[in-house]
Parts: C-alpha cells; structure tokens; sequence
C-alpha cells in the first residue's frame, strides 16, 4: 500500500514518470532536431498537431467544468490557460497554420480531420476522455504535467534547427517560440496544482499512473509521425554516431 | 551550484550545473514574487533589470525584442521569455505593471525602471 509523498518526493516522482519516454527523443523529433526532414513532413506534423491540441480550450473546459469551487486557484488557472490559448494574442492554432503555410500546406488541408493520423485522433480521443471522466487532479496531471510540460523541451531543441538549419523566419516560426516560454509557465502551474491537491496516496498514484500514461501516448504518437510521413523518404531513423562509417576511396 | 538572485525579493534560487532554467518558471517554483500576468511575452509586467550575468543569459528572441523595444538596449530583460545557464541577478520595480498598463505607457513609450543600481 502506497504511503502519501511529501511535496518535494512527489515531485521528483511525477518528473520521473515521464523521463523514460520523453517525446522529444522519438525519431520524429530526432530527426527535425537534426534538420533531416523537408518540408512537406512540416505539413503533415502541423496537420496532426493541430487535431492533437487544437481542442485544447475544450479539453481544459471540461477540467474547468470537474473542477470543486474550493479549488479556486485551479479553477483560475485553467480559466487563464484557455483564454492564452484562444483569445490572448494571436489564437494558437492559427499560428500553427501560418508555419504549415509557410511550408507549403494551406488551411484547408489542416484543418480537414481526414487528413490526420488514426493515431492522431486516437491522442485527441484520449485527452476528451481523461479531461472529461477524471478528477481535475489527475487531469492536470495528465495533461498539463504530462504533456505540456515537456513541449518546452521539444521546442527549444527544435526552434533554432527551424531558423538555422531550415531557414524559416521568426515571425514564420512563432507558433514554437510562443510554446517554449507559456508552456514552461502553464507547466511550472500545473505541477503546483498537482502537488497541492493530490492529497491521498491513492490520488497521488492515479496522477504518476497517467502521468506515465500521457508520456507514452505522446512518444507513440511521435513516432508514428516517423513511420507515416518520414520512414518512406528517409528509411528507418538511426542516430548520426551510430551510422555505418563512409567508404573512402 | 549556479544560481538566480533575485535581488528585490532578497532571495536566491540554485539550480544544476549544465542546466538551462526559465527564470519565471523558477520565481513561480520557489514563490518568488515577480510580478507577471501573460506568460507570453505580451504584457511586459515581469520586466527586470540584469544587473549582473548577462553573458549567461540566451539572446532575446522576435517576442521579447518587440515587447521591450529600447528598453533591451537599456539591460531590461523579460522573466518569462528569458533562460540562464549561470549565475544572475535580477531586480525590478515591485509596483509595476503591464508596459500597455503604464500612464501612457502604450506604443513604445519609456516604460523602464532605473533599478537599483
Ligand atoms: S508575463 Fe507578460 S510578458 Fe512576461
């Protein structure tokens, strides 16, 4: 029987749940992170991402919705959260749509569901249904610890390999800049809120369960932007210092 | 250890050698009370003054640049927009607020605050 974790054990528990399979080590993100995809793979990225987290104001309205009024700093939270996404500046999801532009996709494409992965609308099924059916703790954990949290680490590898090595423009990239700095603050939030409320040994277990949960879905869905999009051009993904040595001569 | 002084709210935060931290994120993680409200480098409420470390700090990028304008020449620098892979020491004017927020503080104006030296 699981004992209640101290704040500070909790913690480095839910930071452990999801270090084993981060997003950002898949083949997809090695790949863009390396500067091996083109931009046509750019188009497909965006179109997944934009049915993964374009109901991002739904999902974290239905937590809102499962949220006790005690918790009103949670409550606030998620509020601010979604009025970030949708309404503060430019809304989200047409900043992803101005990087599929600038790669060639239109907005049409994107937004058409039929051009997303199974797997896609698999992560989006998922995201209604956890943020729908759990308790607002575990779906903060899920969702917000789980995911959110570690968009910073993926974008601030892959933000610099866009303007440097792709040779987009800052305003064309701007979806991935804005991402790097909100979400380390929704994220640095979000663990608060976990860690205040998860006040039982079995809350505190059902948050690291889909914490895990959360990251392994995130990786599969990576990855099956690899093997989709990018295996039939490039072939199967192998680390640079693990390739065959050149012929010489 | 390298580490963040936040220098108004007398305070200290450390962080792991070879890490890059946000340096809002880390003011939000020990309470620290830097004002803030976006998060997003809109409303330029968490501006502070680099007082020492600049040179571990990562460049502005498109966001902050055009939040702060002159300011950024000034040594102004936003909580959330801003990474450090060393040591550091911020101040600020506690009572700020929003640059747009500001007695005609809209469209650029000066808005900065001279720290404290
Ligand atoms: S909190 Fe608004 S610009 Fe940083």
């Amino acid at each position: 029987m699981a004992e209640l974790m101290s704040s500070s054990e909790f913690r480095v528990a839910l930071e452990q749940a999801f270090s084993g399979t981060m997003a950002k080590d898949a083949s997809f993100s090695r790949a863009w992170a390396t500067g091996k995809l083109h931009k046509q793979h750019f188009v497909h990225w965006a179109t997944n991402h934009y049915h993964y987290i374009g109901p991002f104001g739904d999902y974290l309205g239905l937590m809102y919705a499962n949220t006790p009024d005690h918790a009103r700093d949670a409550k606030d939270f998620l509020l601010q959260n979604m009025y970030e996404e949708e309404l503060s500046d430019d809304r989200h999801t047409d900043l992803l749509i101005r990087f599929a532009e600038a790669c060639g996709g239109t907005r049409e494409y994107v937004q058409n569901r039929d051009n997303a992965m199974p797997f896609a609308k698999g992560m989006q099924g998922w995201m209604y249904y956890v943020s729908g059916r759990e308790n607002f703790v575990v779906s903060s954990a899920a969702l917000i610890v789980g995911l959110e949290s570690q968009v910073p680490s993926i974008y601030r590898t892959q933000y610099p390999t866009l303007i440097n090595k792709y040779g987009f423009s800052e305003w064309e990239a701007e979806f991935f800049d804005l991402h790097i700095t909100s979400d380390e603050i929704h994220g640095e939030r979000g663990y608060q809120i976990v860690l205040k409320y998860a006040d039982t040994p079995e809350l505190q277990q059902r948050c690291l369960h889909y914490v895990r949960e959360a990251a392994d879905m995130r990786f599969a869905y990576t990855k099956a932007l690899y093997e989709t999009y990018v295996l039939p051009d490039l072939g199967p993904w192998v680390e640079e210092d693990e390739r065959e040595p050149a012929l010489v001569g | 250890m390298p580490r963040i002084h936040f220098k108004t709210a007398d305070q200290y935060v450390e962080f792991a050698e070879g890490e890059e931290v946000n340096v809002l994120r880390m003011a939000i993680r020990e309470d620290i009370d830097v004002p803030w409200q976006c998060a997003s480098g809109n409303c330029g409420t968490d501006r502070l003054v680099v007082e020492e470390g600049a040179e571990n700090l990562d460049p502005p990028r498109r966001r902050e640049r055009a939040r702060l304008g002159e300011l950024v020449d000034e040594g102004y620098r936003l909580a959330c927009q801003t990474y450090t892979r060393g040591d550091v020491t911020f101040s600020w004017d506690p009572d700020q607020v929003g640059l747009d927020d500001e007695p005609g503080g809209a469209g650029g104006s000066r808005t900065g605050w001279a720290g404290t030296g």
